[in-house]
């Protein structure tokens, strides 16, 4: 709003803290350095932070530059806000490991789901190896 | 280089096969044109040796450069000798080598032999090299490791290899290069080794990178003989440093030769942090050819760059301070200085580094914004800072100036509003919070505004109901029900929207025409391609062609009868005096002419399927334009009578519709008299059938009183007729009732017609009178008497 009244834009975002969602799933956060016309986005001390279930734990990236296509949501981090979350940080490994544990519960449940569809004779397409919306 | 090695190994020159060599030297010099370019000399280096010892007047130098000549002929170093020095030939006349070069060269072709041979005749050169030696205490103590005989052998060496490229381009084919020989050929005292050290064993073999270092090193101490000698300044070294570690043994290695042949490239300057250069390297050089008219703006910067140095202000200039003549800005400046007080170590790596030092825009280009848009922003701008609050809070930014011309009133007072709000409460969090970052602000100001420009010139929008939509129904909405709520106590508060739009700018090309000029200038470009033809595009729907096209068609085609007609016609009538003025001899033909003539009109008239009648449809053809009526009115005297009184009967017979079309009744009435002499040559039937043609169907009659022509024509007819019946007493016409009733239905017909539509005519003939009384009753007379004006004396 500070450059272009009327309109929305990211000039006003530049080094703040941000989350930002990327469209494969993972959650930065940093500080957003620099635009582009595109919405490129560079960002500094990134952290990718990701959540299982109750926990968290941020993984140290340093500088990233996201393009623009790639993003689905960035919101600016109220650093002012007091943080009380129910969520609970571990350390890296730890949710690491909880990451890998969840995808395997994932894969083995979409296991059955598939053996029990194709048992009736039915099939749905994987959708994630589609980029077409 | 590789096949440097193969000819080594397959020439066989003990046979001196000279078209052997030849070919194999032929091949060289093309794989050297190839490679250099054209220019190479394809000379005998022996003859040219010898004419330089010739000028030189036989120095020690001479005389090594004769045992260098006499080593042409050796056996198996001569090939390559021969080969590389062929090579030497084309690669001299480019690129002038230098003397340190052909030191490995000589070197390495050179066997221990010869080099002892020399050792007599280089006196001098022993003393230059001794010279060098001693000056630079690198190569000195390169120069100690190496056995002194051999140092000294390989100081002439070097000096003879320094010879070898002078001596081996011909005088005769570029002229240019003889002052090259001649340059170095006086250098050559003091500078033998202006490359590399003489010292080294000629065995050393040398890698790449110390062979430069060393060509590099060894050019420091010529600098100051050699200010403007021409080896140096082509290749440009610099200075280098030599350690002992980088003398190695140095061999006829194919990539020595090349170097040998080529000389190492030019290093690219340092410190010379070029922009201009930098940039060009990245865009295509400006066309020079391109003419300026309708040229796209020669961009040194490809589009599309972000911006690294500050920019002029050229761009919030533009946004926020239109002109510096219309406005002085009052407020502070808020652009940073160009080096900021807290700078992160990131951000001075870009302003060091960054190769696009200059702004997206070279200085050449204008504005952006054109002077609507500019208008816009100087209006919207003063409003701007009559509305803006006197002061603002300490610590928040100056106020900026926003291009706010294209929104809402409304919309454009609630941003404001928000935005002192913001300013008051953020403005200082904001500042301390950036001010602790040390990466803060590595995105410029140029840089934000860059984007931010980018990001307004895709709002632009020549029609913004076509692409905001939204915005602008909501707003009218807005501002309806305003306009509904107040609606009867303050209208005057109401104020109209005007969104100011991005002018329409048409962009089509229209070609650099001068006034008074024939045709169009020939200037064209990228951008505007010239026009060849100037076709233009009318559509027109089909049917309305089609029917456009018929009706012309048909004028045509009638107008085109006519005239021929016409010529006919004037033929027929031109008859009579040529028949008179003619011979004796000549009339019969003439005659003939004449009956032919008069048989193509009648023929003319006539319909197309049938020959022997005259085509009604022809008649009203032709009589529907002016002219075929004027052309039948002469015609009908030379028409043979049958005709003639079938033409009329047409005319009678399609009155109203030639009426209609010739309201003016100024041209029918040409025909009267014509038409009169007709009637009075028809028999009686015909004449009551012409009456009665006249009389046609119902209501005929009526317009065709309406008609002068009309009226006229019945006049005519019935008073024909009734001097047929005065004059003839057993004429028959009152053999058949059809006379009688037919009168008595025109005077019906006259009795009963208001007289405002009954016309007058051209003439009233004096016996109508006659004729009514006699069908007539007193009063019915008396009546007609009145209306017509008819009486015995009346004309």
């Amino acid at each position: 709003m500070n450059y272009v009244p009327g309109t929305a834009s990211l000039i006003d975002d530049i080094d703040k803290k941000h989350l930002v969602l990327l469209r494969d799933g993972r959650t930065l956060i940093g500080y957003l350095r620099s635009i582009d016309q595109f919405a490129n986005l560079v960002f500094h001390q990134t952290v990718e932070r990701i959540h299982v279930g109750k926990k968290f734990g941020d993984i140290p990236r340093g500088i990233f530059i996201v393009r623009g296509e790639n993003v689905v949501l960035l919101g600016e981090i109220d650093m002012d806000k007091p943080s009380d979350t129910v969520l609970q940080q571990v350390s890296i490994e730890e949710i690491l490991e909880e990451q890998r544990l969840q995808q395997q519960s994932k894969q083995e449940t979409e296991k059955v789901k598939m053996l029990a569809l194709k048992d009736r004779g039915l099939s749905i397409p994987k959708a994630d190896n589609l980029d077409e919306y | 280089m590789f096949r440097f090695q193969s000819l080594d190994e397959d020439c066989t020159l003990e046979e001196e096969d000279d078209g052997g060599l030849i070919e194999e030297e032929d091949e060289i010099n093309q794989f050297n044109d190839d490679t250099f370019g054209a220019g190479a000399i394809d000379d005998d280096w022996q003859e040219e040796h010898k004419r330089l010892t010739g000028l030189q007047g036989g120095t020690g130098l001479g005389a090594g450069l004769g045992g260098g000549g006499g080593m042409g002929g050796k056996s198996d170093l001569g090939g390559a000798f021969d080969s590389s020095s062929s090579h030497l030939h084309s690669s001299a006349g480019q690129l002038p080598l230098p003397p340190s070069l052909t030191f490995s060269l000589s070197s390495s072709g050179l066997p221990p032999p010869d080099v002892e041979d020399r050792a007599g005749e280089g006196g001098l050169a022993e003393s230059l090299a001794r010279l060098i030696l001693e000056a630079d205490p690198a190569i000195t103590g390169v120069g100690a490791a190496a056995p002194p005989p051999c140092s000294s052998g390989s100081s002439l060496c070097a000096l003879q290899g320094l010879e070898q490229p002078m001596v081996l381009p011909q005088p005769s084919s570029i002229p240019h290069l003889n002052q090259l020989h001649q340059h170095p050929h006086h250098q050559l005292p003091p500078g033998p080794s202006s490359g590399l050290p003489p010292g080294l064993p000629p065995s050393s073999m040398l890698s790449y990178q110390q062979q430069q270092h060393l060509l590099r090193r060894g050019t420091a101490p010529m600098a100051q003989m050699n200010s403007h000698s021409i080896w140096e300044n082509s290749m440009g070294f610099g200075p280098v440093s030599i350690s002992l570690g980088m003398v190695t043994h140095m061999e006829d290695s194919p990539l020595m030769s090349i170097i040998n042949e080529v000389g190492l490239p030019a290093r690219p300057p340092q410190g010379r942090s070029d922009e201009g250069r930098d940039l060009s390297e990245r865009v295509p050089p400006p066309r020079s050819s391109s003419p300026v008219i309708g040229s796209p703006p020669v961009r040194a910067v490809p589009i599309g760059t972000p911006p690294t140095q500050p920019m002029s202000h050229a761009l919030n200039h533009q946004i926020h301070h239109p002109t510096a003549v219309h406005v002085r800005a009052p407020i502070q400046h808020r652009y940073p200085p160009p080096f900021p007080e807290r700078l992160s170590p990131n951000t001075l790596l870009n302003i060091a580094n960054s190769p696009l030092c200059r702004g997206p825009f070279p200085p050449g280009v204008g504005p952006v914004l054109s002077q609507i848009q500019r208008a816009q922003l100087l209006n919207s701008q003063m409003a701007e800072w009559a509305r803006r609050p006197p002061h603002c809070p300490p610590n928040h930014t100056p106020p900026i100036r926003h291009n706010t011309t294209h929104l809402h009133p409304q919309h454009r007072r609630m941003l404001t509003q928000r935005m002192q709000n913001r300013g008051v409460d953020r403005g200082r969090t904001g500042g301390d919070r950036r001010s602790r970052d040390p990466y803060s602000n590595l995105m410029s100001q140029k840089e934000k505004e860059w984007v931010t420009k980018i990001q307004m010139m895709q709002l632009q929008s020549t029609d913004p109901y076509l692409d905001d939509y939204y915005y602008q129904n909501y707003y009218e909405k807005m501002e309806k029900r305003q306009e509904r709520e107040r609606d009867s106590s303050k209208k005057e508060h109401t104020t109209k929207l005007i969104t100011p739009q991005v002018a329409k700018v048409e962009h089509t090309y229209r070609p650099v025409q001068f006034a008074g000029s024939l045709g169009k200038l020939t200037v064209s470009s990228v951008n505007n391609p010239r026009k060849m033809i100037d076709a233009v595009v009318t559509s027109r729907t089909d049917d309305e062609e089609k029917r456009e096209k018929q009706v012309w068609n048909k004028r045509r085609q009638i107008l085109y009868t006519v005239e021929k007609m016409y010529s006919l016609l004037l033929e027929v009538q031109d008859f009579e005096k040529r028949f008179v003025q003619a011979p004796e001899e000549d009339r019969e033909a003439l005659l003939e002419q004449h009956k032919g003539r008069t048989l193509q009109l009648c023929n003319a008239l006539r319909e197309k399927e049938w020959d022997d009648r005259v085509s009604d449809e022809q008649c009203v053809m032709i009589m529907s334009v002016r002219k075929g009526k004027r052309l039948i009115s002469r015609l009908l005297p030379f028409l043979p009578s049958p005709q003639a009184a079938a033409v009329v009967m047409a005319i009678s017979r399609n009155l109203p519709a030639l009426a209609k079309k010739d309201k003016q009744d100024q041209v029918l009435c040409w025909l009267v008299e014509p038409v009169a002499a007709v009637i009075q040559s028809l028999c009686s039937s015909a004449l009551t059938d012409l009456l009665q043609e006249l009389q046609g169907s119902e209501g005929q009659l009526a317009s065709v009183l309406h008609n002068k022509f009309g009226v006229t024509l019945l006049y005519l007819i019935l008073s024909e007729g009734e001097r047929m019946q005065s004059s003839d007493a057993n004429c028959q016409l009152m053999d058949d009732n059809r006379w009688t009733e037919l009168v008595f239905s025109v005077t019906r017909e006259l009795l009963s017609v208001p007289p405002s539509s009954l016309s007058p005519p051209l003439f009233t003939p004096p016996n109508l009178l006659s004729l009514f009384s006699r069908y007539v009753d007193r009063q019915r007379l008396e009546l007609l008497q009145d209306k017509l004006q008819i009486t015995s004396l009346s004309r």
